[in-house]
């Protein structure tokens, strides 16, 4: 029986995760191989060999394969994309370069920037121009085109941005320039600024340009190499690939605007937490993914991630915004800080405790991993506390050194510090959490949203390990960890639908704007974004303005519920305007006209919603250990049970302090603090108090 | 509650974000470039006293060292005491603000169950306050528009509409000065609501918010006066003459800087008298931009508060240029002002040398301020800027085209277009413009654009207050390089093709072409210690010339670009 079988694969920097969910009797499936940097596709293989050997028709009868991969941003890091020219309006080929002409850090003599994925001699400018308002002013002068071609064949230049002023207004001359250099230049990619982001501001448009031509071949060879492995394997469907800003595309649909899934794993976590907030019927979550070197943390309401236009790669200083290139189309808003269990805990030059941004990384890794490194971390720190044990750790795989892990603490320290170690352990753990509170606060803020509203939803190997702490911190009263934590990228790769988003500019005022020609556009945008869909599914459409007062720069997504032209529809969307506005910045009393700024139709095809079947219902679990804990609302050590998640079933409930433990990670509840197990086999804990620690 | 230094770390952290909360609040609601785009603001958090605990990273760097102060003048003038919730103060005056009538400053009270425990202050640059706008040529304080003494502009949440007749009355785009204003307020609040919320979490009082920001003040004293230490006693002198502007030449900045011990003393003793151009800095300003110099070189990665002033005592004489009285006319005061962080480093470079960076192209700040009305009946009013290179410094080239020592972010030339009636023709690096060194000062650039005529024009002639760079390589004032760097070079401003002065409001029609270039940064060290690969790749990409390969750096470079090692070392030894 064809189309049984749903895979998703999840390349990380470390590992490459594997899910697979049987269709038919709704069995998950989980796999772990080491990532293959030179070529992923070998652990990509690996995984399904290990699939083939639980079900042997895996392949045969898979209806998708699902792909996040975080090889886009590090062809990007490594500078070992597509030597790639850029053309321009004549008189402006620096753009790329000037940025935004401000400093990052006003307090760093020797900042530095990321240099330019283009070189000065391969961006050329072109006679043309387009004005504001899309007239055009001087026509494009063809033969410059032609000539600037012959650079470009001459350097051996494999993929091309072009990218004119105001091309968002008036796209022709982009176009015929493509067409011109098409013909001139056979085998070379790519990216014109009117298709990749069709938006005002130059230098994000030219940036987001550039990044995706510089990726688009490397991109091309990888996806075709896949595709053709698993097809060789007995794949007999499309290749499909995760987003940034969610939903999944083709690989062909990816090689076409390969800057668009840049930061597909991430998403992916975003799209599994969402998945469990729909399941649980939790409107407001904060999504709270922590890992071996970053947490990162994302604001999801309704089901929907919050999406932002300010993403950078490849940052100068990893944590510092502003320091890296912007790529401006909209992706999952993810704050990411540098706070991980292989994070290093320090006595800064002021006497003050200091955790991170710098990693231990998984060489030599922390102390406890006995390794070789001196340094405590977040790891060393919550194995010192009881959060987790010596000889579970990757379900006792991977044994940890207590003694080394307690002798780091206190040489670097608590011997500095004068304190005890479990004192400065804590006071390691404590910190990390309010360093992620801090830049969450910030975060949550910006979404007009309070976080005593939100549930935090926590995954990855340290998340349930801190989450508790973290919800406390900033007022969360509510915690879930859903199965899998360990992998839930992963599986967030089979909860998310087919999608694709295009986007036009409109630039009118809501009063004015023609509603039938809005319609009209609504209709092309939405046939050009189901021709990038695979035939043949269901097609679902939702349209999505942004608007803003005019005057203002920061518009708000607003949706758009049937037709632009039915009756009461241009009052229906001012309304909905000031409603959120109102909500994110508490203020009314402004009756600035409203302009519609762009228009984005999304285009998708449901697909069935895996769900982890939950152990056995049991209401009683007995605990398998007691172990030493440091309970903070204690403030010291108290024997606490140990349970294994696999004994717990819909119904157990569970007392803190406690520990509930499973292969890839560890959560900790405290002293008032309550744990059920829901319907869905997650971890709900409602938090004793929402005070400080 | 004992701060120990787990504590005092989380709480500090706590109080940076708080800040950044109030930027981020203010930036979104902002009706203006200036504040968006540019980043022409600060937001800072005080406690009781008065202290700076915390200040926005989005920040321009004048409003750091100004905050303090402004607060502290408002605390004189409004006693706590008669102070309530939703009150917020206001001043624009240029000796109790920020030097000039166009930032408005704007300060909340901080109430946590029933009693004042802090205060927020932001402050934005606002585009018009009435007047003659953006020219050196105001004569005093009167002719550059309203000026807002110490005012109660909210009472108990409510806009006083006595203040917002006169304003109204007073200003060319009432609605969008109000539209910022409400702004501020929301930063205000937005900080406000973060500390309470810091407050309730850690259970802390108004006494223990004191404690605390006295512990982390005294912290980063303690660490700068540390810094300080080691810099050998003694007093290190420069002196420069400014160019021209408008028609006022020879204006004279002379410092000397004193270190002993763990305290430094900057004093301008010397410095030209007030002036008759709107260049006039009043002393707040002065204060500000000498603190920033001595953070950035000695202490840079501890945050600033009020314990990094501490140790710092900034003079200058009364009615001095660095320290005028009113009436003196002030707008354009950051072309004298902006030129003191690298005074301060070039007195500071001859205690340490080496370690000091060189001038950057992009001092002072260059723009254009614009009001005109287009053919559809609308008034804008809109600015627009771009920066030169940046200086060189010990371990890296400067950074192509980067703002110094303020720091603010160009308008895009696509947001300009739809604010304003103009057209671009260019934008580029100026290949050359870098003062040459064994580390390369960051190129300038040069800008030009036209008035748009027609449907996209302005109606009629419009007004244009310009300010370009001034520092010529052969002038008395450079762009200079350090420990024998180059100058930066590539400097002018034009209208039409014809030379204009620095300062002075033009009227523009359509047509008219404006063009500007500013230049690059000093270099670092000696050119013929560059490393000749640095050099052929520099020309490779287009940043240096052949031409100046040879003449600047020694390097002789064949056909294709490839050293010439032979002739490169015979180049350097002629020279050596």
């Amino acid at each position: 029986m064809p189309g049984s079988y749903r895979i998703g694969v999840d390349i990380g920097g470390t590992f490459t995760d594997f899910t697979m969910v049987d269709d038919r009797t709704g069995d998950v499936f989980v796999e772990k191989c080491l990532t293959t940097p030179d070529r992923p596709e070998r652990a990509v293989l690996e995984g399904m060999r290990r699939f083939k050997q639980l079900r042997a028709d895996t392949l045969h009868n898979a209806e998708a394969v699902i792909h996040a991969t975080t090889l886009l941003t590090n062809v990007v890091l490594e500078r070992k994309g597509a030597l790639t020219g850029l053309l321009t309006t004549a008189g402006f080929r620096d753009v790329l370069e000037f940025a935004r002409e401000m400093r990052y850090d006003i307090y760093d003599p020797f900042i530095e920037f990321p240099e330019p994925l283009v070189e000065r001699p391969l961006r050329i400018g072109v006679p043309e121009r387009v004005l504001v308002d899309g007239r055009v002013h001087v026509p494009l002068d063809e033969a410059a085109v032609r000539a600037a071609a012959a650079v470009f064949r001459k350097a051996g230049v494999q993929s091309v941005a072009v990218c004119f002023l105001h091309s968002y207004r008036n796209p022709d001359h982009e176009r015929r320039a493509r067409e011109i250099l098409a013909a001139e230049l056979p085998g070379v990619e790519f990216s014109i600024s009117s298709e990749v982001h069709p938006e005002p501001k130059e230098y994000e448009r030219t940036s987001t340009t550039v990044v995706d031509a510089y990726v688009k071949p490397t991109a091309a060879q990888y996806l075709d190499r896949l595709s053709a492995e698993l097809r060789a394997d007995g794949y007999p469907n499309n290749l499909f690939v995760m987003l940034s800003n969610g939903g999944t595309a083709t690989a062909e649909t990816t090689k076409r605007f390969p800057v668009q899934a840049v930061e597909s794993g991430p998403a992916a976590g975003v799209e599994a937490a969402a998945h469990y907030g729909r399941l649980i019927g939790a409107r407001r979550l904060l999504s709270f993914d922590m890992g071996g070197t970053t947490a990162k943390l994302c604001v999801v309401l309704d089901g929907k991630a919050a999406r932002t236009r300010t993403f950078e790669v490849d940052r100068v200083q990893r944590f510092k915004p502003g320091s890296g290139i912007p790529i401006a189309t909209p992706v999952y808003d993810l704050l990411e800080i540098g706070a991980g269990g292989g994070s290093i805990a320090r006595v800064n030059a002021l006497g003050l405790m200091q955790v991170g941004p710098d990693s231990a990384n998984s060489s030599p890794g922390p102390a406890c991993y006995d390794l070789g490194g001196e340094h405590p971390t977040v790891t060393d720190c919550d194995l010192v506390l009881g959060f987790l044990d010596a000889d579970s750790f990757l379900g006792g795989e991977m044994k940890l050194s207590a003694a080394a892990a307690e002798r780091a603490v206190r040489n670097k320290l608590a011997e500095p510090l004068a304190t005890s170690v479990v004192e400065a352990a804590w006071g390691v753990h404590n910190l990390v959490n309010e360093t992620m509170a801090s830049a969450a606060r910030v975060h949550i803020a910006e979404k007009g949203q309070t976080a005593r509203n939100l549930t935090l939803v926590g995954f990855g190997g340290a998340g349930p390990v801190h989450a508790i702490g973290l919800a406390r911190k900033l007022g969360c009263p509510q915690v879930v960890i859903p199965p899998l934590p360990g992998v839930m990228s992963a599986f967030g790769l089979l909860t998310a639908p087919m999608a694709i988003e295009r986007p036009r500019a409109v630039r009118r005022l809501l009063r004015d704007v023609d509603l039938a020609e809005l319609d009209r556009w609504t209709h092309a945008l939405e046939t050009e974004a189901a021709a990038l869909l695979p035939a043949g599914g269901t097609l679902n459409y939702a349209c999505m303005a942004d608007i803003w007062r005019v005057g203002q720069d920061y518009p708000l997504e607003i949706e758009v519920v049937g037709r632009w032209s039915d009756a009461g529809a241009r009052q229906r969307i001012e309304d909905a305007f000031n409603r959120e506005y109102a909500e994110h910045y508490g203020r009314v009393d402004d009756d600035t006209p409203l302009e519609v700024v762009t228009l984005r139709v999304k285009a998708w095809q449901a697909s069935a919603k895996p769900v982890v079947k939950p152990g056995a219902a049991g209401a009683d679990p007995q605990p398998k250990a007691q172990r030493r804990l440091y309970v903070p609302s204690a403030g010291g050590y108290q024997q606490a049970p140990v349970y294994a998640r696999k004994d717990l079933g819909p119904g157990s409930r569970i007392a803190g302090p406690a520990i509930i433990e499973e292969r890839e990670s560890t959560t900790v509840i405290d002293r008032g603090d309550t744990l059920t197990v829901d319907e869905f086999g997650c971890l709900v804990v409602t938090l004793a108090s929402q005070e400080a620690q | 509650m004992q701060l120990d230094s787990v504590l005092t770390q989380i709480l500090w952290n706590r109080v940076l974000s708080v800040a950044d909360e109030a930027a981020t609040g203010l930036i979104r609601t902002s009706y203006s470039s200036v504040v968006r785009d540019f980043h022409d603001f600060a937001c800072g958090l005080f406690d009781i006293e008065g202290n700076l605990l915390a200040h926005s990273t989005k920040t321009t760097t004048a409003f750091i060292g100004v905050m303090p102060y402004v607060m502290r003048n408002f605390l004189e003038h409004f006693p706590v005491a008669d102070l309530q919730p939703g009150d917020a103060l206001i001043t624009n005056d240029p000796w109790q603000g920020t030097g000039h009538a166009y930032d408005l400053c704007i300060a909340s009270p901080i109430f946590h169950k029933d009693a004042i425990v802090a205060f927020s202050i932001c402050i934005v640059h606002h585009l018009d306050v009435g007047g003659r706008m953006a020219t050196t040529e105001s004569k005093d304080m009167y002719e550059e528009g309203l000026r807002l003494p110490m005012l109660k502009l909210y009472r108990a949440g409510e806009f006083d509409p006595a203040i917002r007749q006169i304003i109204r009355a007073n200003v060319r785009e009432p609605d969008k000065m109000f539209g910022d204003m409400r702004a501020q307020i929301v930063a205000n609040n937005v900080c406000g609501r973060g500390l309470v919320s810091m407050l309730e979490d850690y259970g802390l009082d108004a006494r223990a918010l004191l404690a605390l920001s006295h512990e982390i003040s005294s912290r980063s004293e303690a660490s700068l006066r540390a810094k300080i230490a080691e810099v050998p006693d003694g007093t290190y002198e420069n002196e420069v003459t400014l160019p021209t502007i408008g028609n006022v030449s020879g204006i004279r900045i002379k410092v000397a800087l004193t270190v002993q011990g763990d305290s430094i003393v900057i004093d301008y003793a010397g410095s030209s008298g007030e002036v008759a151009a709107a260049v006039n800095t009043t002393f707040n300003m002065t204060r500000s931009y000498s603190m920033y110099p001595i953070k950035l070189a000695l202490d840079p990665s501890v945050p600033n508060n009020e314990g990094s002033f501490r140790p710092v005592t900034v003079k200058a004489p009364e009615g001095s240029l660095l320290n005028c009285r009113p009436p003196a006319p002030t707008w354009g005061r950051t072309m004298v002002c902006h030129n003191l962080p690298e005074i301060v480093f070039g007195a500071l470079a001859k205690a340490l040398p080496g370690r000091i960076m060189a001038g950057s192209g992009a001092t002072p700040l260059v723009f254009t301020y614009f009001r005109a009305k287009r053919m559809d009946g609308r008034t804008y009013v809109g600015i627009t800027s771009s920066m030169g290179g940046l200086g060189a410094n010990a371990r890296t080239d400067g950074p192509t085209a980067r703002g110094f020592p303020y720091n603010v972010g160009n308008i895009p030339i696509e947001t300009a277009e739809n604010d304003l009636p103009i057209i671009y023709l260019k934008k580029e690096l100026v290949p050359d413009s870098g003062g040459p060194g064994r580390n390369r000062g960051g190129l300038g650039q040069t800008f030009e654009f036209v008035v748009a005529d027609g449907e996209l024009g302005p109606d009629g002639p419009m007004v244009v207050g310009i300010r370009g760079s001034g520092r010529k390589p052969d002038s008395p004032y450079p762009v200079f390089g350090r420990l024998g760097g180059g100058v930066g070079r590539g400097e002018h401003l034009m209208l039409n093709d014809v030379e204009i002065p620095h300062g002075p409001q033009q009227a523009l029609r359509p047509g008219d072409r404006l063009s500007m270039a500013l230049p690059g940064g000093g270099g670092f060290g000696l050119a013929t210690e560059r490393e000749p690969e640095r050099v052929a790749r520099d020309v490779r990409l287009g940043y240096v010339s052949v031409q100046a390969a040879l003449d600047d750096y020694g390097v002789v470079l064949d056909a294709a670009g490839g050293i010439d090692a032979e002739a490169t070392r015979k180049a350097r030894a002629a020279r050596a």
